[in-house]
């Protein structure tokens, strides 16, 4: 009986140690190339909806690429931060009809520039 | 004027009757009526006058160009052309008989709000001459007359709890608003005005209606300050006189517009037309389809969004999306409404539109619906937008018309600005998302339906340069002459036009009743 509750431990500690890294290291989740702006993107949970989106995104910002996009991030706060006070300050971004905040669009927009 | 009695024992007991409605095909050619007040159309404006003098002293003659039912001969006399924009042939959107257009309407009722009354800067021929406290103290009958149950209307929010949320919307332009729809009681859902009040109209010792009678010419005495006396022709080929102390036009904002150019024979440009402004600025709800997809996160919209729902006291409403008084004043944009339709299904790039958002947001979309919006938009007033004479005549010898319609690029841009700020109430709320469905005019117009709510023809204003009636709905420099119905509307909201045109009629009512006495 204490063995079986030994044994038990073992394994439940073992899954506990497994997942604990997938969870860290991204093991079971989408893998990206690095990029210059992972500091940015690495917010984004699914990069290939953003992309997709993002592709539509750029088509609204003529002349822009991802070193701009990334220069226009980089020090204003968190995607969920900007996501959630834009619309409230009017700051919105109609993209192929969506109308987003402007953090998402620029977000998506380096999602697909990279 | 001979009395009823003796209207009756010279005419009625000798020639046959509608189930004791006069029928003008049935009476001696030549014959000369003498009323107090002639109302010339039988829907809901003449109606409504004419149950507002019931019981009265006045004797009061209703005008009906049609019978009780729908007869292909009458209505093909609403036939017209037309130029610019397409736009919905003159003789399908409007029925001629008794009734008139409550035959087929949809019930839709909602006050017109305050500042649909108010001059604005941004809005070119805006505004009425009073506000709309004017009319308020009409809304009540009004509403017992079209059949709208208890009075409302926004009040609905806090009546719904039960059947669901409003859809959570940040500070901003837009907010939930109400509908509330005509019924009846024996189940005929919306209230025909004919029907519904043939038998109070027959009852009513002073009221004479009289059926298959068109008015043909509004003749007006040598100085044109009064109304001498109207012509009426039947389709049968008779021909009788009606010389009336009062007239009250409530044909319609296209044949109220249409008998008054024509009768020219004093005014060559038109009984009350001295302005030029007879016919111009016409005007309807456009409400082009699929304007905009709507997304809300949790999936969950209250059904009163999309479908009727029947409060415990009786009154079946319907929630819109309305822009507040403050936002049309500050944006310059003008009334709309926006209703939410049916499920759609998102495509891909909407479902990276969505899941982008929603995590950004911090939300789960998992179980996200996406819904179409209809609209209804209010047109900015242009006076390019207008019926005149063509060469064309009727079956009675009467010139038709020609519609000119119009609606400019800013009518669609002002719109679309307005569902813009849904969008971004929604997302400030954290609740949803939207997507604007067009973006060029020639897509807008592909879309487009109408309301087929005829408006502004002879609108009203004090300044007889700028309008065609006065602020009691005289028509300027005749003396007898009044026009009922929406036709006297300058601006008119998002708010569909029967009710309100009942609560004005009746305010005219009350001020014949001084001036007749």
């Amino acid at each position: 009986m204490r063995r079986r509750g030994l044994l038990g431990g073992i394994v439940a500690a073992a899954f506990v140690a497994v997942g604990g890294a997938a969870w860290k290291f991204h093991l079971f989740g989408p893998h990206y190339r690095p990029t210059p702006y992972d500091d940015l993107l690495n917010q984004i949970t699914d990069r290939a909806p953003a992309s997709l989106f993002g592709q539509e995104a750029l088509k609204t910002m003529p002349g822009i690429n991802a070193a701009d996009l990334a220069r226009s991030l980089r020090g204003r706060g968190p995607l969920a931060a900007l996501a959630e006070s834009d619309p409230v300050q009017g700051r919105v971004r109609e993209v192929a009809g969506w109308v987003v905040p402007e953090a998402v669009a620029r977000y998506a927009a380096l999602a697909a520039a990279v | 004027m001979p009395s009823r009695a003796a209207l009756k024992s010279a005419v009625v007991n000798r020639y046959p009757l509608l189930s004791s409605l006069l029928d003008a095909r049935a009476l001696p050619q030549g014959t000369v009526l003498t009323p107090d007040l002639a109302i010339i159309g039988g829907g809901p404006a003449g109606i409504s006058l004419a149950l507002a003098l019931a019981g009265g002293g006045q004797k009061v003659l209703l005008l009906e160009s049609g019978g009780l039912g729908f007869e292909p001969p009458t209505q093909k006399l609403y036939q017209g052309s037309e130029t610019g924009v397409s736009y919905v042939p003159l003789d399908s959107g409007r029925l001629r008989y008794l009734g008139g257009s409550t035959n087929h309407w949809g019930g839709w009722c909602r006050p017109l709000d305050e500042i649909d009354f108010e001059s604005r800067d941004g809005v070119p021929h805006s505004g009425w001459p009073f506000a709309r406290k004017e009319i308020e103290p009409y809304f009540a009958r009004a509403q017992a007359l079209v059949e709208a149950g208890p009075w409302v209307y926004d009040a609905a929010d806090l009546a719904v709890s039960d059947s669901g949320p409003l859809i959570r919307l940040g500070d901003g332009g837009l907010y939930t608003s109400w509908f509330q729809f005509s019924k009846t009681k024996d189940g005929i859902l919306p209230t025909h005005f004919g029907q519904r009040y043939r038998g109070d109209l027959t009852r009513a010792a002073n009221i004479t209606p009289l059926l298959n009678a068109n008015v043909t010419a509004i003749m007006l005495s040598a100085d044109a300050a009064r109304v001498d006396h109207l012509d009426i022709a039947t389709l049968s080929g008779n021909r009788l006189t009606v010389k009336p102390r009062f007239t009250v036009l409530a044909a319609g904002a296209i044949e109220s517009a249409r008998l008054m150019l024509a009768s020219n024979d004093v005014m060559k440009t038109g009984v009350g037309n001295g302005s030029d402004l007879v016919g111009r600025f016409f005007a309807d709800h456009p409400i082009p389809r699929n304007v905009a997809t709507l997304v809300l996160f949790d999936g969950r919209c209250a059904p009163f969004y999309a479908n009727f729902l029947t409060l415990a006291n009786g009154a079946v409403m319907r929630a819109v999306l309305s822009p507040k008084a403050e936002f049309l004043r500050r944006k310059s944009v003008v009334g709309s409404l926006t209703t939410v339709e049916n499920e759609v299904k998102p495509d891909p790039l909407a479902t990276a539109a969505i899941l982008t958002t929603a995590e950004a947001l911090g939300v789960d979309a998992a179980h996200a619906k996406a819904f179409s919006l209809g609209c209804g938009m209010e047109l900015l007033p242009d006076p390019d937008r207008r019926l005149t004479l063509s060469g064309e005549r009727d079956g009675l010898g009467m010139p038709r018309l020609n519609l000119n319609m119009t609606i400019a690029d800013d009518d669609f841009a002002r719109f679309r600005a307005t569902l813009a700020e849904l969008g971004r109430q929604l997302l400030a709320a954290k609740s949803g998302m939207i997507h604007l469905s067009y973006n060029t005019r020639a897509e807008w117009l592909k879309a487009m339906d109408w309301g087929n709510h005829h408006m502004g023809t002879t609108r009203m204003q004090a300044d007889p340069k700028k309008g065609v009636v006065d602020s009691d709905s005289k028509v300027h420099g005749v003396g007898n002459l009044y026009v009922a119905g929406s036709s006297v509307f300058p601006t008119y909201g998002s708010s569909n036009p029967t009710m309100n045109l009942v609560a004005l009629t009746l305010r005219l009512g009350d001020h014949l009743k001084k001036v007749m006495a």
